[in-house]
Order: C-alpha cells, then sequence, then structure tokens
C-alpha cells in the first residue's frame, strides 16, 4: 500500500510539473510571437457617397472636411468589411499627453461608437522612444499608433516602423495645403523624411520669448537704461540687446514676488536634455549649418558655432546657476515666480504663467525670440525641439483606420478642441490663429497677445536635427554646450569635439544615406535661413 | 530507504525553472555576447542576425573611448571612496551598539530605514537637499558660514557635484554594512573576549586582537558584495546631476544606459558591459584568492 501512495505521488507530482512545464512554455511562445500581417488588397473609390450601415451613426453636418473624410473613410472600411465593429486600435503615448488624447477619443466615439481605441500609456518620454525602437525589433503589433517626438523621426523611420503615410494624405486629404494648414515650414519639417510623410502632426513646440513687462514697461527703468546704454529698454531685437538688458536688471538686485532674487535671463544650459536648444537658435541665427550639403561634414567649428558660445557665456553671468545643473522644469518654475526677466521655453510655458497660482500672471510677455544681424540684416529663428508628432506602425493590423483616427483628432475642429483640452500638445493650423471660427477658442487658452507671437514663431521655426541618430547628434551637442557653461571645457575644444563625435555618428549611419536625409531636412528649413546659407556658400 | 525518484521525473521537476533561466537570463545572455561583435542598432532597419560581425572593433573602440575610460576610471574611484567609508562606519556603529542599552532596537531600527528606501527616492531627497536653498546650505552650512553658505552651488561643479553622490550613497549604504558588521560582531563567542578580559587585554586589544580576525570572513564577503553594487551606480546619477556638469559625474553605468537606450548603439554597449564584467570578474577572483585561499 506504501509503494502504490509513493507510486501516485510520484506519478501526480510528474504529472502537474509537466501541465506546468507545457504552460510555461506556451506562454512564451504565444508571447513572442508576432502579430499576423493581414493583407488585403484595397481598391479604392472615386465617389464620396457615403453609406450608411444599418445602426452606424453617420457624420453629422457641420464637420470639418479632413474629419469628414476620415469619418467616411471609417465607414467604408466597415462597409467593405476590411475592419469590423469592434475593431480596436491602440495608441502607445506619453503620460501627458494622455487628456488631450482622451478627449480625441471621446470625440471619436460620438461618431465612430464601433471602433474602440485604447490608450498605452508610459510614465516618461524615453519610456516611449525605448517601446517603440523596442517594437521595430520584435515587429509584435503592439500598438497601431505610437506618439514620438519629430527628434526621432529618422530613427524610427530608418529602423522600419513608421508606415509611410503618402498613400493616406493623398486618398483622404488631412488639409495641410489652403487657410487651415499647419503652419510651414513646421507642417512640412516635423513630417516629411527623404522626401516622405510619415507622421501626422499633433503639436508644435516652437520657443517664444518670455519677459516680464512690467519691469520692460517700467518708466523709471527705461529711463535709467538709455542713460546707461544709450537705447530704449524694450523686447531686445538682438541677442546683444538682451545681455544689456539682463545685465542691467542683474545688476539692480531686485526682489521677485516669490522673495527670491530676480535675474536677468534664464536659457536653457542643462546637461540632461535642453542645453542644445539655446546654442543651436543663436547658430541657425547667425547663419551657422549643422552639416556640409556636400560632405555631411559637421559644420559647428566654425564662426556661427563660436559665436553662439560668446552669447551664452556673456549671458551666463546673469543667469542663475541652475540654468546649467537644474532639470528643464526648472526654468518654468523660476519664470513663474518672477525670478527672471527673460526667458525662452515651450508654449506651456506661457500657460504655466497664466494660472491663477502664478506670480507673473498679469505681467508676462510673449514676443519673438531675439536675433542675429547677418550682413545687415536682422535674422531671427525659433527652435522647434520636440515636437509631438503620430505615427502609424508598419506592423499595425489596421494602418488605414489608424491614420484615420490621427486625421480626426487633428482636424481643424476636432484638433482645437483636443489641443485646448491640455497641456503638452499645442497649436499649429492656421486657421486656429486667424479664423474667427477659431481664433477665440484658441486666445482663450493661449491670451490674445501669445497666439499672434507665436503664429509668427512658427513661421520661423526650425527644426531638431530630425536624421537618424537625431536624438544621439543632439545628446552629444548638449553635453558640451554644458561642459563650456560650467566651465570646464574651452568652447574651441567642446566644438572640436562635437564635430569629432557628429563625424562618429554620421560614419556609423553611412555618410550617402545620412546626407540624403540631411540634404531634404535642410530644404525645409525657414527661407530667411537658407537665404543666408545660400549668401555664405552653405547652400547651392 | 526511501525510493529516489527516476531520472525523467527529475528532468521534468527542474523544466520550468530550467525553461524560465533560459529565457530571462542564459539565452538573453548568449545573445548580448553575440551582439557585441556585431555592429548592428535598431535604427539600421535591419534585423540582428543580419548584422554584419565586426570582430574586436567595439572592444577595440570602448578601449579607447576617453569617455568611456574617465566613467570607468570615475566609477571605480566612487566604488572605493564609499565602500571604505562606509566599510568604517558600519563596523564603528556596529560596535557601539555592541552592548546593551536603553532604546537599543529602536536605535537598530532608525539606523537601518535609509535601506528600506528605494534609491529613486533617495537620489531626489539629496537633489533638493543639496539645492542652493536647500537645508544643506540653508541650515547645516549657514550655521558655520553664515549668507555666504546660500551661494554654495553643489552641482555646478564636478568636485561638489561628485560629493553630493558620495553622501547621499553612504547614507543609504552604510546601514547595510551596519548589520553585516552587527550581525558578525554578536556572533563573537563570549567566552574569547571574556577570556581575554580576565588575562587584562584593552577593549581596543579585544576588538583588535580577538573580534576582527573572527568576523574577517564576512567583512570580505560585505565589501565584495557592496563593492559590486556600488559599482553598478546609477540612480543618484542620473536624479542628482544628470551626469554633469557635461559628464563629469556619469558612472560606466549612465554612459551605457545612454549608450544603449538613448543612442540605441546596441552592440557598443553589449561591448562595453563585456568589459565591464570581465574586470569584475578577474578583481573579485583576485580578491578572494588573496584572503581566502593564498597560502593554502
Amino acid at each position: 500500500m506504501g509503494e502504490v501512495s509513493k507510486s501516485r505521488r510520484l506519478f501526480l507530482t510528474a504529472l502537474g510539473t509537466t501541465i506546468v512545464g507545457i504552460g510555461i512554455g506556451y506562454a512564451i511562445g504565444y508571447l513572442s510571437k508576432p502579430a499576423e500581417i493581414v493583407e488585403k488588397t484595397i481598391t479604392s473609390t472615386a465617389t464620396k457617397t457615403v453609406t450608411v450601415t444599418p445602426g452606424v451613426t453617420p457624420p453629422p453636418i457641420g464637420l470639418s472636411g479632413a474629419a469628414t473624410r476620415a469619418l467616411e473613410g471609417v465607414r467604408d472600411l466597415l462597409n467593405r468589411g476590411v475592419i469590423t465593429p469592434g475593431t480596436t486600435i491602440k495608441i502607445l503615448h506619453v503620460a501627458g499627453s494622455r487628456a488631450q488624447l482622451e478627449k480625441a477619443i471621446e470625440l471619436w466615439r460620438q461618431y465612430v461608437p464601433e471602433v474602440n481605441v485604447e490608450l498605452i500609456t508610459l510614465g516618461q518620454e524615453p519610456d516611449v522612444y525605448t517601446k517603440a525602437m523596442a517594437e521595430a525589433v520584435t515587429k509584435a503589433g503592439t500598438f497601431d499608433i505610437v506618439t514620438i517626438f519629430s527628434t526621432w523621426l529618422g530613427d524610427i523611420v530608418e529602423a522600419g516602423l513608421a508606415k509611410s503615410l503618402d498613400e493616406y494624405y493623398a486618398k483622404y486629404d488631412p488639409e495641410y495645403t489652403g487657410p487651415c494648414a499647419p503652419i510651414e515650414p513646421l507642417g512640412s519639417y516635423v513630417t516629411i523624411y527623404k522626401g516622405k510623410r510619415y507622421s501626422v502632426v499633433l503639436d508644435s513646440d516652437v520657443f517664444t520669448l518670455s519677459y516680464r513687462k512690467d519691469l520692460i514697461e517700467n518708466p523709471i527703468y527705461k529711463s535709467e537704461f538709455r542713460a546707461q546704454y544709450g537705447k530704449d529698454l524694450k523686447v531686445p531685437d538682438t541677442w546683444e540687446d538682451l545681455i544689456d538688458m539682463a545685465e542691467f536688471f542683474y545688476n539692480k538686485n531686485l526682489t521677485a514676488p516669490s522673495g527670491g532674487r530676480v535675474y536677468g535671463a534664464y536659457f536653457y544650459a542643462e546637461p540632461a536634455f535642453a542645453a542644445y536648444i539655446t546654442w543651436l537658435n543663436i547658430f541657425i541665427e547667425a547663419g551657422g549649418i549643422p552639416f556640409d550639403l556636400e560632405t555631411m561634414d559637421p559644420r559647428v567649428d566654425t564662426p556661427e558655432g563660436r559665436y553662439a558660445f560668446d552669447i551664452m557665456l556673456r549671458l551666463k553671468p546673469y543667469m542663475p546657476p541652475e540654468a546649467i545643473t537644474a532639470g528643464w522644469a526648472d526654468l518654468y518654475d523660476k519664470f513663474i515666480k518672477g525670478e527672471t526677466v527673460f526667458t525662452a521655453a515651450w508654449p506651456s510655458l506661457t500657460k504655466e504663467a497664466m494660472r491663477p497660482t502664478s506670480l507673473v500672471k498679469d505681467v508676462a510677455g510673449s514676443a519673438l525670440l531675439p536675433g542675429v544681424v547677418v550682413d545687415g540684416k536682422l535674422i531671427r529663428a525659433a527652435p522647434n525641439p520636440v515636437n509631438w508628432v503620430g505615427v502609424v506602425s508598419n506592423y499595425s493590423r489596421y494602418p488605414e483606420l489608424s491614420y484615420l483616427f490621427l486625421q480626426f483628432a487633428t482636424a481643424p475642429d476636432i484638433g482645437l478642441d483636443v489641443i485646448l483640452s491640455g497641456v503638452i500638445l499645442d497649436l499649429f493650423r492656421e486657421c486656429w490663429f486667424k479664423d474667427p471660427a477659431y481664433r477665440p477658442k484658441s486666445a482663450e487658452g493661449y491670451g490674445e497677445e501669445f497666439i499672434d507671437v507665436y503664429m509668427e514663431s512658427l513661421r520661423i521655426s526650425f527644426p531638431d536635427i530630425l536624421i537618424r541618430g537625431g536624438p544621439e547628434y543632439l545628446s552629444k551637442l548638449t553635453t558640451e554646450v554644458n561642459s563650456v557653461m560650467a566651465g570646464i571645457k574651452d568652447p574651441e575644444v567642446a566644438l572640436s569635439d562635437v564635430s569629432a563625435e557628429w563625424d562618429s555618428i554620421t560614419r556609423k549611419y553611412g555618410v550617402d544615406t545620412q546626407l540624403e536625409a540631411w540634404r531634404g531636412l535642410a530644404q525645409l528649413f525657414p527661407d530667411d535661413v537658407k537665404d543666408v546659407w545660400r549668401a555664405k556658400g552653405y547652400m547651392k | 530507504m526511501p525510493e529516489k525518484p527516476p531520472r525523467e521525473i527529475k528532468y521534468l521537476a527542474t523544466l520550468p525553472v530550467n525553461i524560465l533561466l533560459n529565457a530571462v537570463l542564459i539565452i538573453p545572455f548568449a545573445i548580448m555576447i553575440y551582439l557585441a561583435f556585431l555592429k548592428w542598432s535598431p535604427a539600421m532597419g535591419m534585423n540582428w542576425w543580419e548584422a554584419p560581425i565586426i570582430g574586436l572593433t567595439n572592444f577595440a573602440r570602448a578601449l579607447g573611448d576617453a569617455r568611456f575610460i574617465a566613467a570607468l576610471s570615475r566609477t571605480a574611484l566612487y566604488t572605493v571612496s564609499v565602500v571604505a567609508i562606509e566599510f568604517f562606519l558600519g563596523l564603528a556603529l556596529a560596535y557601539i551598539m555592541l552592548g546593551d542599552f536603553v532604546g537599543k532596537k529602536a536605535a537598530i531600527a532608525i539606523t537601518i530605514y535609509p535601506l528600506m528606501l528605494p534609491p529613486v527616492v533617495v537620489a531626489t531627497i539629496f537633489y533638493l537637499m543639496f539645492q542652493s536653498y536647500g537645508p544643506v546650505n540653508n541650515l547645516f552650512l549657514k550655521a558655520i558660514m553664515g549668507e555666504e553658505a546660500l551661494r554654495i552651488y553643489w552641482f555646478l561643479k564636478p568636485d561638489t557635484a561628485f560629493i553630493t553622490l558620495l553622501i547621499a550613497d553612504i547614507w543609504q549604504w552604510t546601514p547595510f554594512m551596519f548589520l553585516i558588521m552587527y550581525s558578525a560582531l554578536s556572533a563573537v563567542p563570549k567566552r574569547l573576549v571574556e577570556a581575554a578580559e580576565v588575562l587584562g587585554a584593552s577593549s581596543f586589544t579585544i576588538f583588535w586582537r580577538v573580534r576582527l580576525p573572527l568576523i574577517k570572513p564576512l567583512i570580505i564577503v560585505a565589501l565584495v558584495l557592496r563593492g559590486l553594487e556600488a559599482f553598478k551606480m546609477f540612480d543618484y546619477a542620473f536624479i542628482m546631476t544628470g551626469g554633469g556638469p557635461g559628464t563629469t559625474t556619469e558612472t560606466v553605468s549612465m554612459y551605457i544606459y545612454r549608450t544603449a537606450i538613448l543612442y540605441t548603439d546596441i552592440s557598443y554597449a553589449a561591448a562595453m558591459s563585456l568589459i565591464i564584467l570581465a574586470m569584475i570578474i578577474i578583481v573579485v577572483r583576485a580578491f578572494i584568492w588573496y584572503f581566502f585561499e593564498r597560502g593554502r
């Protein structure tokens, strides 16, 4: 009996172990299986007849053309059986955009309740990049859409993750031309890579100058400044003017509303991410070109590069030390507390300054960033660092449906409601600034003064280095800029090091392919900048 | 005599853990070794198994990479510094707490409290503490230096930024050393200590000639364990200094992270990781040989 009991126990143990082992093996196999790619030949028709499927709500009258066409496209997919009711698409995004994407989904559900949209929310921006690049390797079809920084566009496209959207742009017309188009050149440089559209604009991140109006417009300070510097105290036209004004206010040793000291300026020079923004802005305005258009050699170790460092180092004494050591959000904190006279950041700074808790709520002014005089002409340019865009995954089961959601969510009418429902996505269509149907809403969200300034900033905006390796190019630049600003590296040495590092990155990916991408991107810079490049012989 | 299970049963019984180990440890490690010999990044648009093999190029690149060498040297200096300080502090605390006194349990609990916090939380706390307006300047240093203390910007200079990292680490991990040393000292047989006392030995002599030699094996274990952990330091540098100013507080873990995750230069990161692994194996092996196996 004992023997039988032991045998039974052994048998049951072995059986249980086998079942568990098979279960684990199956689970691992299932999770690692790539998504099936459903291929169907889709024949598009030229007619615009809306076929109503029984029980499905047709798009109501009054929606913008882009939104209507998106919804009609979904109807068409449903009618032809390409998608079925209950289909779900997934969006990978960062937590900061959750409110706005939820608004888009809420509006989408009103018209297309049969198609579900789920959010895969990640905490930090680098997490989105990591997840996207992992998807490029695994090709698992984990998500249909991913919202990325435009800076990553080159990497995402070259990794094979981003689907080309040219055919969808042509088929559904997202209104990228006409009075409601995304303001150029932004609409082009954040969506086009090597001549093709790979993304949909979700946002704009162009920098503007924010300043304390109460100090700049103070008649006593105006008088003192004129006496001391021989020129008017006003919103600065050039960086040289801004340095003088920063020096003036710094030496006044004023006390901010927070009780802290008032600094003349705060421009990014911090080590983790943003130091490149300030340097690149001045460099571009001075007529600098990051890479040679014939050879792809870095062109940062040039008079323009040295000038950019010269300006930043002359600003340094009037900036808080945290500009060199703290994270990017510290700039916001200091300005909101009234501890900075001049600063520059994303549109969200203006929104923060307008909050009831802001100590500069009624005195925060907005203006274009100062420029550089090149051959007698004032050249202004505004950096557009990061900038969220929507990308359709090449491994999505429903690429066309995914694109249609993006077109719907960014349509002139729907898109404005989406943007105004949150913080991190900002205005980009021209009609949102000018059209009486939209402008009051925009002004309510940002302020009248800001939206006029911002519209002009968009027109003079320039992109991050959006080619493959963009994050690495900019990270290396940030490190060197921060080293110079911290006083631990000479500008000449830093520029030489940046050149060497950039050259190494270029050669890693291949000069020819990088040159092709850079030539395409350079054409999308603002006209004033390109004119200077031509005048200097950098561009033909 | 209990019946031994058949071999097949043993294999089946260990199958789940074998599958798990292979899936999450052995196979990925083998792939990582292979990647180190490739020229591959996800941004190259090819599968890793299609990438060209470039032999030892990545390793040669790492050994010639000034930033990698600097990060390595810096991390080694950091490790030696924190381990040494934490050891002596932990040993001293353990010795002080050996005897019985009122509130001993509460004192031990308070001493080991920092160990319970996640390193990210500790890093954030010390980041705020070392701000120019933070309590280190506003309370501690202001009492000594006056208003001048408010103009100390800890994260602006490489030396002071490095010191902040040391202090954060020492605050959190001294209790680890304390726990090991306290356990070790408590385990020393009382009869040996009493015998030494009877023979007229001083407290110092008892400590140096009786306790310390007996706890030597545990000291070695503590130093090795703590050294391995300190060498991997990432959280404090990432949160408190971002590796700055410049890259002057960038640890080797941070650099490998940036290379792998931000620059997606996976192959190069794999090569650097293997170099670090080899170095650590050699150092730890030499350490153990010297203290345990030499002279046998």
